[in-house]
């Protein structure tokens, strides 16, 4: 290894002091309880702020600014050939019960994400090409990460590793009962952490309180011992109106993610009566898509298969709907119109390639190209075998976003003579039919894990988990797959980043040429601060405020 | 009436075994399960097939309904994935709340509206009845979904009341029992108050027709007075409508207060069973589902031995 090559000291960004006071307590909503206390086992909005509150990786992302920063690894140097990361760990780190934090805690995590028994959420994110990372402890502050293969974003991966007790869970992992450990009826002081907070109370159904950890390695610019607030209270409000009425009377300081687009207007009044901020977070990273089943022989005898599968189909779609009246339809005015995987929103990687034209004439001509055509002129059109040209588009039921999406796609396909059977269905139900492969098309999300293309190789990759619309191909079914698959190999292990953006805007390229998923609008990222809170430093992804949790202050 | 108990207590055990049972295999019928719904979309199959190993949902629907009866025979409900604890200790915490919104709730609408549907249904004319009547039917048509949206409006305008849970994090001044009865008053009166309205209507209308009656007519006749023949002589014979909904309404309350829990984030088995359901939990589906299905066991048998006090031939 060729020490000091790569990143050396990285800077982690100053916190902010002005204005703030330690002390306080604040007030937040979730619609519903996490489902663990372990991160590794679970990946619900609950579940991943108990991470952020009460746990803390080698590295953070840092939400606002995309830049990647020391965390419990205060430096690290990389070989010159990009495959081993050396990490200094901090050494004035203990968890939240005294004990301290050393290289075989890392080592232990590692060893528990990628535990078959538990079944861990990480295990097939924390890995590059399929294949596991391999850790070693060199010494109690320094520790060794191996990859198995070249990856651009390098330890930026680590970000998604919350460091665990080892003296508190390896009992668990040794007796294949780690998925089972930290549930939901652990006693608070059983579970400790290296976070900024540590859990004092969890009332099923109503509350998570999380208090201070005075134990807690960060500190601001003056000195000050962070986190700032002595106590954040999660409340459980199933009821998004509920969230509305306590936010405006003052008993909730912010929620946990975005507000949903029906909540805008009346916070928007709020707002401007000046009993709360309301931020504009700017376009969300990723956008539903709609795609169609193209996994070989999926429709069986099927004569619409002629026509389902093909690349104009898609292309007249999105040629057909109006991206401006999507967006204000599906996101209430508070959505802009995308082309494609990466919205505008991720500066870094973005394609400004050519925008898809409202244009239903040419969508129709697009059509007439496979054999559909109005052949009895009621207006529908209809295939080689006088079928109508009709599918089934399925998407989330309970998800007002996406249910207005389908009718929308409904209506707009409507003009152009598809008919379009939309049918919401239970989250369950419908990635049942996804997995099984017994689907049309739907409509849905397909979400990238991180804003660096390099870190989704499952949603590219033809053998991926997340290539939805052909999942895990055991060889790429088309040539412009394979050429994909060979740019993403390269892209990831390209070491210099503009030649990486510009294969990966080939890849976008190839992507807009073929639309596996078609993409309409994205919507804009709004959340809702009480006056008093400050500090914030409101990253897209959520939880938009609470991820930097320990800078958070409430005002003199 | 042994035996009458006793016919009514089978027919309860039944209930309780064919909800249940119902339940459990509906709920693994039903495409996607937990664990897809909690991995999401981009799972890979293996990750999914050892999450469904690990919870036994790759058991076929005979086995599991087996397994699971078997253990039920043991007292053991199985153990929720949601919630990784035993459903049988989950259900009694969150019955016991819901119970405490029912119950205040009932004696919300019993002390408002039989007193009220006695005063509307021995009286023919005035302006009390009148408004009492009016506001019956504005209550009645307003579902507790919109009543207790709007209670929630009222409580957050004025800071009078707590908005939603059933406890202050930390227990203020006042005590626990304050605390306790400050965050009843919104959900309780959501569901009580259209329920106190149609006690009222009923009442009154059963009282109206008691007051028509001959014996009580002599009674007016021979110079009794009026508010006496009324609470005395007619309120009895009057109450056995009443008596005959009044276990159903029980039941239900116990088992269906799903919305107004849901609104005011009260924690009880109707929220429980929605989480669950949206999770497939498919234990605690099970569970709520037979815990709602004793509820209402237990009022239709309260109903029938109202009825029966009320009115002997009932029992036979």
């Amino acid at each position: 290894m060729a020490a000091g090559c790569g990143s050396g000291r990285h800077p982690e960004t100053p916190v902010s002091t002005a204005g703030v006071r330690r002390g306080g307590e604040i007030a937040a909503s979730i619609r519903a309880e996490p489902r663990s206390f372990n991160r590794f086992v679970a990946r619900d909005t609950g579940t991943a702020l108990f991470g952020h509150l009460t746990q803390a990786r080698l590295v953070r992302v840092n939400q606002a600014t995309q830049e990647l920063e020391p965390w419990l690894a205060e430096s690290w140097t990389t070989s010159a050939d990009g495959l081993r990361a050396t990490l200094k760990l901090r050494r004035d780190a203990v968890f939240s019960d005294g004990h301290p934090f050393t290289a075989d805690d890392v080592v232990f995590s590692f060893d528990a994400a990628y535990d078959g028994r538990a079944a861990t959420v990480m295990n097939d994110t924390l890995r590059v090409s399929g294949q596991k990372l391999s850790v070693v402890a060199i010494d109690p502050q320094t520790v060794e990460v191996v990859f198995p293969a070249p990856f651009a974003p390098g330890v930026r991966l680590l970000d998604s590793l919350p460091i665990l007790a080892k003296h508190k869970l390896d009992a668990t992992l040794k007796a294949g009962t780690f998925a089972n450990a930290w549930g939901l009826s652990t006693p608070p002081s059983d579970i400790v952490g290296l976070g900024p907070f540590v859990l004092a109370q969890y009332v099923p159904g109503q509350r998570i309180v999380f208090d201070r950890n005075p134990l807690y390695f960060r500190k601001a610019a003056d000195g000050t011992a962070l986190p700032y607030l002595d106590r954040i209270t999660v409340e459980v409000v199933p009821d998004p109106n509920a969230d509305i009425l306590r936010l405006d009377a003052g008993q909730l300081d912010t929620t946990v993610s975005e507000i949903a687009p029906e909540a805008y207007a009346p916070l928007k009044r709020t707002a401007d009566a000046g009993r709360v901020k309301l931020l504009d977070l700017g376009v969300a990273y990723n956008a539903d898509g709609l795609w169609f089943n193209l996994k070989a022989g999926a429709l069986g005898n099927d004569s619409r298969a002629a026509w389902l599968q093909r690349d104009e189909l898609r292309r007249a779609i999105s040629m057909a709907v109006d991206r401006q009246v999507f967006a204000d339809t599906v996101f209430l005015g508070a959505g802009v119109p995308v082309y494609g995987p990466e919205t505008p929103a991720n500066k870094q990687w973005y394609w400004d390639g050519p925008k898809t034209p409202h244009d239903p004439a040419g969508a129709r001509q697009l059509l007439a190209s496979i054999g559909l055509a109005d052949r009895d002129n009621d207006g529908v059109l209809e295939d080689s075998h006088n079928q109508p040209a009709r599918f089934t588009l399925i998407t989330q039921k309970g998800r007002p976003n996406r249910e207005r999406a389908a009718v929308v796609l409904r209506d707009e396909l409507r003009k152009i003579g598809l008919i379009v059977d939309a049918v919401p269905l239970e989250a369950g139900a419908l990635i049942e039919r996804f997995l099984s492969a017994k689907y049309e098309a739907i409509y849905f999300n397909a979400d990238k894990t991180d804003l660096d293309p390099a870190s989704s190789p499952e949603y590219w990759l033809s053998s991926g988990g997340a290539h939805v619309w052909n999942i895990a191909e055991k060889t790429p079914a088309t040539e412009w797959e394979r050429r994909i698959d060979a740019l993403m190999a390269q892209q990831i292990a390209s070491p210099d980043r503009a030649e990486r953006k510009r294969i990966y805007d080939e890849m976008q390229k190839i992507f807009s040429e073929h639309l596996p998923i078609v993409y309409f609008a994205a919507p804009r990222i709004y959340v809702v601060a009480s006056t008093r809170l400050a500090n914030l430093t409101p990253g897209v992804l959520p939880p938009q405020l609470l991820w930097s949790a320990d800078t958070l202050a409430v005002t003199r | 009436m042994g035996a009458y108990l006793a016919r009514r207590l089978a027919f309860a055990a039944f209930l309780v075994v064919a909800v249940s049972s119902g339940s459990l295999i509906l709920t693994r019928l039903a495409p996607g399960d937990y664990v897809t719904e909690s991995m999401g979309i981009d799972a890979r199959r293996e990750t999914i097939e050892e999450a469904r190993a690990r919870y036994g949902l790759n058991k076929s629907i005979g086995a599991q309904y087996r397994d699971w009866v078997v253990a039920a025979a043991h007292l053991d409900l199985g153990r929720s994935l949601l919630y990784d604890r035993p459903v049988k200790d989950l259900i009694p915490e969150r019955a016991a709340n819901t119970a405490i919104l029912a119950m205040t709730a009932l004696a919300v609408a019993t002390l408002v509206g039989l007193p009220l549907g006695i005063v509307t249904g021995s009286r023919r004319g005035g302006i009390l009845p009148y408004v009492i009547r009016s506001t019956s039917l504005v209550l009645i048509s307003m579902p507790p979904l919109l009543t207790s949206l709007f209670l929630i409006f009222l409580a957050a305008r004025t800071g009078w009341l707590p908005i939603a849970g059933m406890r202050s994090a930390f227990v203020p001044e006042g005590g626990a029992t304050l605390d306790l009865v400050r965050h009843l008053v919104v959900p309780a009166a959501a569901i009580g108050l259209p329920l106190a309205a149609m006690l009222e209507r009923l009442q009154a209308q059963a009282m109206t027709e008691v007051v028509g009656e001959p014996f009580v007519l002599a009674a007016f006749a021979r110079g009794v007075p009026r508010s006496r023949v009324v609470w005395r002589d007619a309120l009895k014979p009057a109450l056995k409508p009443v008596a005959s909904v009044y276990g159903l309404m029980v039941g239900t309350l116990l088992s269906g207060s799903f919305a107004v829990e849901v609104i005011t984030a009260w924690p009880g088995l109707g929220r429980l069973m929605l989480d669950a359901l949206r999770a497939r939990d498919v234990y605690l589906v099970t569970g709520c589902a037979g815990a709602g299905a004793i509820f209402l066991a237990f009022g239709t048998l309260l109903s029938d031995l109202a009825l029966a006090l009320v009115d002997p031939r009932a029992r036979e």
